[in-house]
């Protein structure tokens, strides 16, 4: 405990990175099922 | 990158991501359910000529 400061939200350096995987990987799977549903949308009624 | 959550609190930060995601996909849907073309609960047929036209194909012939 001692060797890990605390940052200003409390999470470490560590935490932060573990945090930041799971939060782009999240994000990635999002996005893309967002693109699939314009896609999809798009075949439906173009809107352009 | 991977610093910003040093500086913000996750917790907080997600929940402030969830809230906002959720009421701007709540304002899109009902956006589109009041349009004509883009209500899929019914509404009137899209009125662009490609779909009229689609309404017009004669039937297969049957035999």
């Amino acid at each position: 405990m001692a060797d890990e400061r605390r940052s200003l939200s409390g999470l470490t350096e560590r935490e932060a990175q573990e945090f930041h995987k799971l939060f782009v990987t999240s994000f990635i799977i999002f996005t893309v099922i967002a693109i699939i549903a314009h896609v999809l949308v798009w075949q439906w009624r173009p809107w352009l | 990158m991977w610093r910003i959550w040093l500086l913000f609190d996750p917790r907080r930060a997600l929940i402030s991501l969830f809230t906002f995601l959720f009421v701007l996909a709540l304002l899109i849907h009902f956006i589109l359910l009041s349009t004509d073309r883009f209500n899929w609960l019914g509404g009137h047929a899209p009125s662009s000529a490609a779909a009229q036209h689609m309404s017009t194909l004669p039937a297969a012939p049957s035999q």
